[in-house]
């Protein structure tokens, strides 16, 4: 018994070490440019269709049951006639030290070979922990085992699971099209390049306010972007050191609209 | 233990290992089987997508698209990286394409009116059998010398396809060809023609400006080409290091762009117009102007100084005045106008009045303004019939004159107001046949329905526009072959052709001639591919571009299917075309625009829109788009009203409550939604629910707010007008019931969007270079 | 009531054994196909690879089976005679293609690509058997999680024990 205990202390102790991944050979983040951000929510519809995401119906938004991997979180501040209304996509943020795992009594979530927080269906029991212990809110359950009518399934994308009832799911940084990437790299025996992986959010994003990559690679896209002045990230004093990196909007205080 | 217990344990464990043994056996899924191909399509690769390059239709911007097809089912759409308008990107809408094709609601045969019209009741026919049946119509109209009373309704189409329909229509003796769409930018189109003489729509640079003015265009959202138009946005913010352009918002109820400006000028309905030309007048007036006829444009703008502007505008004579600097001030700088502006009663003027502000402020034909798109002669339509519009077919439907009517994926039932009377009109015409993908409200009223294939099933061509500063052609192509037993649409065209000129053969020889000539080889090919395929060997061999890098059409062909399209590299822009004052004096607004209905009795301004995701309609049908929040309110499956607080709290109503909204023409019941960003003065009802047919996910949900409007049309381009009227909003009995997914509009100090102010940001930048 | 609760239990225990039993030992793990296609001859006699019929092996996450034409490429000329050959005929002229029994069903929720294990240097045979001595295919792995373990610990495949190399 004790050993168990032994086992799962030195476990919570790795996830408290900081920097976890840095022994992985890739660091994937998504720097994500506020500033460029239009809330036109392509992004949205591309994860339904890219990840399988079920249809919840009207009654189960209401139940607050929707599947929405990532969403657009929108802000409006102050009273008419001046209003400012601010928008952030808020996906997983791919911690490395995340809370979540912290919770799983199943050890079902967990950071996997490249510092991503994976979520595995099959040893999922349920227990909603992962959620609860979620500061941004990302994770969500399947209460029911969602089937789309149809023949609306023939559109399911055959590289992701479909998830069934009580388990627990959340963005994967669409961890099938790195396994792409990865897998091509390998043929061709060279790492992954900068670039080459768009999780679907990135791919469709119109205002290009989204960029996935490498942090570990100095000269990538990502890295060049989260060096910027404008860097922050959301919760930062929770220290859980999310992988999301955001560039602050550029927006007045609001008084512009007075004089 | 007893030998008894342990002959019955025995027993026990005997019947639980066989019961084991055979639930294990019968509880396996039947042996799954392995179905090889017969001939391997040698570009797929079990497992491994294969991507297909295409146009997508959802809306008329034109983007090209890639469709990732697996299985032969389209699994995926992404915009196509080489394409100039969706430059690899691609809206919501567009995302949602697979599910119109694989929508459970969908037509999967022909089908004949069963009932009485109106009532959804259907038979299934044979291909044959309605093909017969229409052309015999058409015979029939032919016979009796009634040609003309043959009306074409499409949406607004762009390439052979339109040219097949257009042929076919003439061919067969009726000039009544229309193309019809709620926001087919008729406004817009005939502004620009009036005023600067362009037979297409300009190219807005957003992408280079750095001071854009939107006079109600909501091009984050849908007007005109928002992939492309986005994609400008994000490059015009944060594209080059150190230049971050501003954006200006004018307009009474903030949109999506709105929210995304760094100022928002609520000035008050029907008077944007008068601000633009109270910045064209301080620009001239100033002396900034340095074109020709100074003194022309200062006298005809003088009446519209900012003084008298601000008192009807309610927009500060001082902030007016400000915008106009540093609207001259910034180079380039560039105002667009449209959706709200487009859609007041004089809303032509508006949007003159918007050409004039880029004109004397030098913004057109320079890059980083209104970049003209050449007109050329291969891949230009005729021009805008602005003479006829929807209500051209109303009135030839009570006049009679309409014998029979073709809808080709048009819905004016849903996107025209009620008051208009179509549905009344449409009742009196002898034979109505609808070629549309799914049961909507018109299909639904139709004698016959021929289901076409879904985009992502067929063949046609497309020529944007507006493309962006160069010609582009898209072609599309089949994805996945057709999943239900339709046809192509201009393979029921051609084919059509072909049954009549089989009716005249067999008139021929009878001794009379009667019917027109199909003997045209543009009828005689097999299909549309063919018949497309043919047309672009005809560009080929005329135009030297095209034949330029490939000299043979067949690798030229390939080229473009493998592209998706044509578009020439590096083209030179077109120099811009000048706003004269003679033209555009009549133009001139006379004052604020005329709203409907008697302030006392109807307090408030309504704003219609199109949701972001449904546009006029047509996206309600499928159950992503339908779930995917609404980016202002975040509201999902059903309608509201943006009410603003103050507002609501004098009229008692709370969030979620239902409100009747009711206009001179009727009323409509919706929940409340407390919207800051709206006028005291304003409510608005999004456009796109309240179907009453067009299938399971749209039906019933929410209220359309066409069913309160009135009927009014430009004089000039015959456009509707849709924010026309003023309306009354009172607590409803009604039972009904909003769903959102925010659970606060506040931030609460939690810093999760962060902000450094532009100042600030200037020093970031001056620091890191 | 003791008797009954024991009962109960060992009915229970017993019925897992069963199951058991079923799935190890008496599944049916050489179906009969609708052509008695020999492996024996193909593979065996005449050496033909494994890859000149299972085309996609090396470059996708399926081998695939053998499409129609690839067969009648030789039968339009060899042995057009025999019984199982005049069948193959018959599924070609009809156009139809052939409703192979799967031998090799994965369990669900498991990805698995031929491709990474072919170009890591697999010989098929580790987990199909010696086809090329089975006149009808039999299924000689069980396919189950601790199989699979088995060979990625031993052989060390860099993590071939992440749950998300297989569970995706």
């Amino acid at each position: 018994m004790s050993s168990i205990f032994k086992r799962i202390k030195d476990k919570l102790a790795d996830y408290r070490r900081p920097g976890y991944y840095k022994e992985f050979d890739y660091h994937w983040a998504i720097v994500v440019d506020i500033d460029r951000c239009n809330g036109c929510e392509a992004c949205v519809v591309a994860c339904y269709a890219e990840n399988n995401i079920p249809v919840v119906g009207k009654k189960g938004c209401d139940d607050a049951r929707i599947f929405n991997w990532i969403r657009i979180e929108k802000y409006i501040e102050g009273e008419y006639p001046d209003v400012r209304v601010k928008f952030i996509p808020i996906m997983c943020q791919q911690c490395d030290r995340a809370p979540c795992e912290i919770g799983c009594p199943v050890y079902a979530t967990y950071h996997n070979q490249d510092g991503l927080n994976v979520q595995v269906y099959n040893r999922c029991v349920g227990t909603f922990t992962c959620a609860t212990y979620c500061p941004y809110d990302v994770r969500r359950f399947n209460w029911f085992t969602y089937k789309p009518d149809k023949p609306l399934d023939e559109q399911l994308n055959p590289d992701v699971t479909v998830r069934e009832m009580g388990v627990m799911e959340k963005c994967t940084f669409c961890i099938q099209r790195i396994r792409y990437a990865k897998d091509a790299a390998k043929d061709e025996e060279r790492r992954v390049r900068d670039g080459e992986i768009k999780p679907a959010c990135v791919q469709s994003c119109p205002t290009g306010a989204l960029t996935f990559g490498d942090l570990k690679d100095p000269n990538s896209e990502v890295s060049r972007l989260a060096r910027s002045r404008r860097r922050y990230r959301v919760f930062e004093e929770l220290n859980a050191d999310p992988s999301v990196i955001y560039l602050k909007r550029v927006m007045g205080n609001g008084k512009r609209s007075h004089d | 233990m007893k030998r008894r217990d342990f002959i019955k344990y025995l027993g026990a464990g005997g019947i639980g290992t066989a019961m084991g043994i055979f639930f294990g056996k019968n509880t396996k899924p039947p042996g799954a089987k392995l179905i090889p191909y017969l001939v391997p399509p040698e570009e797929i690769v079990p497992g491994v997508g294969a991507w297909y390059s295409t146009l997508c239709a959802q809306c008329g911007a034109g983007c090209g698209i890639i469709v990732k097809v697996m299985a032969g089912r389209a699994k995926k759409i992404e915009g196509n990286p080489l394409h100039p308008v969706s430059r690899g990107r691609l809206c919501a809408m567009g995302q949602a394409a697979p599910q119109g094709l694989y929508n459970p609601d969908r037509i999967k045969g022909p089908l004949k009116r069963a009932g009485s019209r109106g009532s959804e009741s259907f038979m299934e026919v044979s291909w044959e059998e309605a093909l017969r049946t229409l052309a015999e119509n058409l015979a029939g109209l032919k016979v009796k010398g009634s040609a003309e009373g043959l009306y074409v309704l499409a949406p607004p189409l762009r390439g052979h396809l339109d040219a097949l329909i257009r042929d076919f229509t003439a061919t067969f003796g009726s000039p009544n060809y229309l193309p019809y769409d709620l926001f087919d930018n008729r406004n817009l189109a005939f502004a620009n023609a009036v005023s600067m003489g362009m037979e297409s729509l300009p190219h807005y640079d957003i992408e280079n400006t750095r001071y854009l003015v939107s006079f109600g265009a909501d091009f984050s959202s849908t007007w005109l080409s928002p992939v492309n138009l986005s994609y400008g946005y994000g490059q015009m913010r944060q594209g080059s290091p150190g230049v971050r352009g501003t954006l200006v918002q004018v307009e009474p109820r903030m949109s999506l762009t709105g929210a995304n400006a760094d100022e928002w000028v609520p000035a008050r309905p029907g008077t944007e117009g008068l601000v633009a030309l109270a910045m064209a007048h301080v620009i001239v007036a100033e002396g900034r102007y340095r074109g020709r006829e100074a003194r022309q444009w200062r006298s005809l703008l003088e009446a519209f100084s900012p003084v008298e502007v601000a008192k009807v505008s309610e927009v500060e004579e001082k902030r007016i005045e400000r915008l106009a600097h540093e609207f001259a001030s910034t180079r380039p700088s560039l105002a667009i106008g449209g959706d709200v502006l487009s859609g007041y009663t004089d809303g032509v003027s508006g949007l003159v009045a918007v050409n004039i502000l880029n004109h004397v402020a030098g913004n057109i034909g320079v890059k980083g303004g209104v970049v003209p798109n050449p007109v050329d002669p291969f891949f230009s339509a005729p021009g805008r019939d602005f003479t006829r519009s929807i209500s051209t077919v109303r009135d030839a439907a009570e006049s009679g004159a309409l014998k029979t009517l073709l809808t080709y994926n048009a819905n004016p039932l849903f996107t025209t107001p009620d008051n208009l009377r179509l549905r009344e009109s449409l009742d009196k015409v002898p034979f109505m046949a609808s070629l549309s993908s799914f049961m909507d409200e018109t299909t639904a009223m139709a004698d016959l329905v021929l289901p076409v294939h879904h985009f992502l099933e067929d063949w046609a061509d497309d020529f944007c526009s507006p493309s962006v500063g160069k010609p582009v052609a898209t072609i599309m192509q089949p994805a996945v072959s057709p999943k239900y037993n339709t046809m192509g649409a201009g393979d029921v065209f051609l084919e059509l052709a072909r049954r009549l000129r089989h009716e005249r053969e067999k008139a021929l020889s009878g001794g009379t001639e009667i019917l027109g000539e199909f003997m045209d080889e543009r009828f005689s090919v097999k299909d549309f591919q063919e018949h497309l395929k043919r047309s672009w060997r005809e560009l080929h061999a005329k135009d030297r571009r095209l034949s330029g890098g490939n000299p043979t059409f067949e690798g030229f062909w390939n080229r473009l299917l493998k592209d998706g399209g044509w578009w020439p590299e590096g083209a030179p822009m077109e120099k811009g075309p000048a706003v004269r004052v003679k033209d555009v004096a009549a133009y001139m607004p006379k004052g604020a625009s005329m709203f409907e209905g008697e302030e006392a009795k109807h307090p408030f301004y309504l704003m219609v829109y199109p949701q972001a995701g449904l546009l006029d309609g047509r996206g309600a049908n499928s159950p992503w788009l339908q779930e995917l929040p609404d980016p202002m309110t975040s509201v999902v499956w059903g309608s509201w009203v943006e009410i603003n607080p103050a507002t609501a709290m004098k009229l008692g109503i709370k969030e979620g409550e239902m409100v009747t909204v009711e206009s001179p023409y009727g009323k409509i019941d919706a929940p409340a939604y407390l919207y800051p960003g709206i006028r005291p003065d304003t409510v608005a009802v999004p456009i796109g629910q309240g179907h009453r047919s067009y299938g399971r996910y749209a039906k019933e949900t929410g209220a359309n707010p066409m069913d309160i409007l009135p009927s009014l049309q430009d004089k000039g381009s015959g456009a509707l007008s849709l924010n026309s009227t003023r309306v009354n909003v009172s607590r409803s009995p009604k039972p009904g019931w909003m769903v959102k997914i925010e659970a606060t509009k506040k931030e609460y100090g939690r810093e999760i969007v962060q902000t450094v102010t532009p100042e600030e940001f200037e020093r970031m930048n001056k620091e890191a270079t | 009531m003791k008797n009954l609760v024991i009962s109960a239990v060992v009915f229970f225990v017993t019925f897992g054994i069963g199951y058991g039993i079923n799935e190890a030992y008496l599944a049916d793990r050489a179906p009969a196909q609708p052509i008695e296609f020999s492996h024996t001859i193909h593979a065996g006699d005449n050496s033909i690879p494994c890859m000149y019929c299972h085309i996609y092996a090396k470059r996708s996450r399926h081998a695939g089976v053998p499409n129609v034409q690839r067969c009648m490429g030789c039968h339009k000329i060899i042995k057009t005679d025999s019984p199982e050959v005049i069948k193959l005929v018959g599924y070609w002229d009809k156009k139809e293609p052939i409703p192979w029994v799967k031998v090799h069903n994965l369990p669900d929720h498991v990805y698995f690509p031929h491709k990474r294990h072919i170009r890591a240097g697999l010989e098929c045979k580790e987990c199909h058997g010696d086809v090329a001595s089975m006149s009808r295919v039999k299924r000689v792995s069980p396919l189950k999680m601790g199989w699979c373990l088995k060979c990625h610990t031993k052989k060390k495949v860099e993590n071939g024990r992440d749950c998300w190399t297989c569970h995706i």
